[in-house]
């Protein structure tokens, strides 16, 4: 039997992970991004297994959504990436210093 | 199979109330394709029926207004005077926006039909969130606008610091999705709900907000939209953003999108958590205090007029959280004064920097500004009207704004907060003073006449003139606001 | 002998393990290939929670296409790969600690006394003709037909920016226009010209 907390700690761990992955990898946009679809993974882990132990289907409904989302959202994240690459010839975050915040 | 389909019991929801969004969409896509059948010369074709798309929209939303609370689509989606108002200023900030812009983007071969339709379904995400009442809608209304503020930011393709803006903000806007969904994601699992309605009504119960697992959904939330405002210390965003897109861009981010933000924290922290606002009180008041501090201390050493607009739209953030942070109707009522005024300022703020700017000069810098006196008094007293009332002295809009959020947290007995305020203030109205000085008593270094159109011209006029006449007669949009959020709070 | 939990903890373990490798490998194509192998254990895991749609959903939209976007995206680009490590060991302390400690609290808040069995119980079982992707279905177009359209109206901006900010129009490119290759008359591609008879000549000429 599996309780939903383990499902949850496994949730938290993804989206840990995701969140060391962005902090360490903050000056390559590629795997900053592959980080991003971890947490979104992680949330999507969390609502699924809500979802099933209150035995009500909104979560999953909202996960579809979520799916939906990410996969427009990636599609303009890679885009920007694609024009970034074309002005600057890098991705790395690094050689992007013309705008110091 | 018959006894399967008859399981499914459905009524078609009652579209009426959505009818602004509905049109604001069809008429997106039919821009979207008579764009296509376009040339450049004919553009304005497109930027007509933009124009046209927000005041038919505008015109639905009064016709609909009753000034009651409806729900439907199943209380995914609420229309009440609060929404009705916000979507009004949301309509005419970005017609405004869209005329300001005309110009601009034409004299850097920029005119594209791309800048109007993601800027109407722009429009649409910030009515999709301020008319939201369930998660899965703040979510999805929330996404539909970044999404077109990204690309917007990324059009200007040949610009090395506008791509790299838009990458900035696509990574820092996703990561605060991610934090924004975690937290929902818990409070589904404690609540068992997605509507905002079930949450608060889940929340209310007496004993049900004492949980660990409540607080950290909230802490959650508070993280992701203190990201989406540019509240400190989640900021970091906004100066690149600001400096890096085009002036036009920026003024479509800082302006209309702040007015959608504030209906969100609304919906999601007051009515959906108003059980909880003890806890979320202590955030707030932390976010509040470090934007303050931080916007206006920067904002100083600025040499760049987008950057510095963007610390004091930091500064800015931390006053509107003020009335929100009192827990009550009049601080919400406030606040939404703030964010109208502020909407209403910075559009005329950036709008100055477009009008000064022509083909291969941007006018972005202090210097800029010189002398603008000699070469166009009229328009350097717009300007100055603008900097008085953001640096917030009287009689002018933006001091009423301050006065309003300070009452309410002098009434809710937080005296420390409204000194640090001021305090703040004074040394924020500094830099707006600096511009007024640099304006009338240095010597002009550009002479060249201002050379914008006559319909940006008349309406940047309308927009300095509107600053002075609702600060010397602010009640009626203060009366406009109070009603609004009656609903809201006891 | 219960095999659900023997499922859980071996996919939870490749899916931990593909995920650290996510973020920590030096290719971007093995991050990619590694987010792959993420994405197929959750959809397993997600099997369990009885959200098949969902599962397969993930395995078609996110490896079937995002994922293919990614690696087309890291192959199209020709990046150097040297300069993208710089500051990955100085950052890996800090990140390290930000989650383990975040972590940890996360696993006191989520932990068992709160969400633990006796709380939640074990979850609701279907019988076997249950179909997750109808009970989906019919909330999706009833109960959810407004953030169905809203969702329609993101991927429409998705591909509006997508193609506003990548398609680039080079004059000199050369292509087909099927429609005028259909429409081409005769006398558009063979010209008759009268000429003269040429006269008789001899080979060795």
């Amino acid at each position: 039997m599996i309780a939903l907390s383990e499902f949850l700690i496994l949730g938290a761990l993804l989206f840990c992970l995701s969140v060391a992955g962005i902090f360490i990898n903050r000056k390559n946009v590629i795997i900053l991004l592959m980080a991003i679809e971890l947490m979104l993974l992680s949330v999507n882990m969390n609502f699924i297994a809500f979802s099933h132990y209150l035995g009500d289907v909104s979560g999953q409904v909202f996960v579809f959504f979520i799916l939906t989302v990410a996969a427009a959202e990636a599609a303009i994240g890679l885009a920007i990436l694609v024009v970034l690459f074309r002005n600057r010839r890098t991705i790395n975050v690094n050689n992007l210093d013309s705008l110091k915040g | 199979m018959e006894e399967q389909l008859a399981s499914v019991s459905f009524q078609v929801p009652d579209m009426t109330p959505a009818l602004p969004e509905i049109f604001v969409l069809t008429m997106a896509c039919v821009i979207l394709v008579v764009d296509l059948f376009l040339t450049d010369r004919n553009r304005v074709i497109t930027y007509l029926m933009s124009l046209a798309t927000l005041l038919g929209a505008a015109i639905l939303t009064f016709s609909l207004h009753t000034g009651e609370t409806v729900l439907s689509f199943d209380g995914s989606f609420i229309s009440d005077s609060m929404a009705d108002v916000l979507k009004f200023f949301i309509y005419l900030v970005c017609a405004a926006v869209f005329i300001y812009a005309r110009q601009y983007l034409i004299d850097r071969q920029l005119f594209k039909g791309e800048f109007y339709v993601l800027g109407l379904f722009g429009v649409l995400g910030m009515m999709v969130m301020v008319s939201a009442h369930s998660l899965l809608t703040i979510y999805l209304g929330l996404e539909l606008l970044a999404l077109c503020l990204y690309a917007m930011v990324a059009l200007q393709r040949d610009s090395g610091i506008a791509s790299e803006a838009a990458m900035k903000y696509f990574v820092l806007g996703a990561l605060a999705s991610g934090l924004l969904l975690y937290g929902m994601s818990i409070l589904y699992g404690i609540t068992g709900s997605l509507d905002i309605g079930d949450i608060g009504a889940y929340l209310a119960a007496p004993g049900s907000s004492d949980n660990l697992a409540l607080m950290f959904a909230v802490a959650f939330v508070i993280v992701g939209l203190a990201f989406k405002l540019g509240a400190v210390p989640f900021h970091m965003w906004i100066p690149d953003v600001y400096h890096g897109a085009s002036t036009p861009v920026t003024l479509y981010i800082g302006s209309a999108p702040k007015l959608a933000a504030f209906a969100l924290v609304m919906r999601l922290l007051v009515e959906g958590m108003e059980g909880l606002h003890v806890h979320w009180q202590d955030m707030l008041i932390v976010l509040a205090v470090l934007s303050m501090a931080a916007g206006n201390v920067i904002a100083i050493a600025q040499g760049n007029l987008k950057r510095m607009l963007a610390y004091s739209t930091i500064a800015h953030v931390g006053y509107l959280l003020l009335g929100i942070l009192t827990g009550v109707t009049t601080g919400y009522a406030a606040s939404m004064f703030y964010v109208i005024v502020y909407a209403i300022m910075t559009l005329g703020g950036f709008g100055m920097i477009i009008l000064l700017s022509r083909a291969g000069f941007e006018a972005e810098n202090l210097e800029d500004f010189k002398g603008l006196n000699e070469r166009s008094p009229w328009f350097a007293a717009m300007m100055a009207i603008l900097m008085f009332s953001m640096a917030g002295v009287p009689p002018f809009l933006g001091f009423w704004a301050k006065f309003a959020v300070l009452e309410a947290v002098v009434r809710a007995d937080m005296v420390w907060l409204a000194v640090v305020a001021v305090l703040f203030a004074i040394i924020g109205a500094y830099y707006y003073l600096r511009i007024i000085k640099l304006m009338y008593f240095d010597k002009a270094e550009e002479t060249t006449p201002l050379t914008s159109g006559t319909d940006m011209k008349l309406v940047m006029s309308v927009n300095g003139l509107a600053v002075l006449a609702l600060g010397i007669y602010p009640s009626a949009l203060l009366a406009l606001c109070a009603g609004a959020m009656a609903t809201f709070g006891g | 002998m219960n095999i659900e939990p023997i499922i859980f903890y071996f996919f939870s373990a490749i899916l931990v393990a593909a995920s650290a490798a996510v973020i920590t490998v030096r290719n971007p194509v093995h991050a990619a290939l590694s987010l792959v192998l993420a994405f197929f254990t959750s959809a397993i895991i997600w099997v369990l929670l009885e959200a098949e749609f969902l599962a397969i959903t993930l395995v078609l939209v996110y490896v079937g296409a995002v994922m293919v976007l990614f690696l087309f995206v890291v192959m199209m680009l020709d990046i150097n790969l040297v300069p993208l490590r710089e500051g990955f060991i100085r950052y890996l302390p800090v990140g390290a600690l930000v989650a383990i400690i975040m972590f940890v609290e996360m696993v006191i808040v989520v932990g068992s006394n709160r969400f633990g069995l006796d709380v939640f119980g074990a979850g609701m079982k279907h019988g076997p003709d249950y179909s997750n992707t109808k009970e989906l279905g019919s909330v999706l177009y009833t109960v959810y037909v407004y953030p169905f359209e809203i969702a329609a109206a993101i991927l429409l901006v998705a591909i509006i920016a997508a193609i506003a900010l990548t398609m680039r129009r080079r004059p000199a490119t050369k292509f087909q226009d099927p429609s005028k290759q259909v429409l081409v008359k005769r006398n558009e591609r063979v010209r008759m010209v009268k000429m003269a008879a040429e006269n008789k000549t001899t080979p060795n000429e």
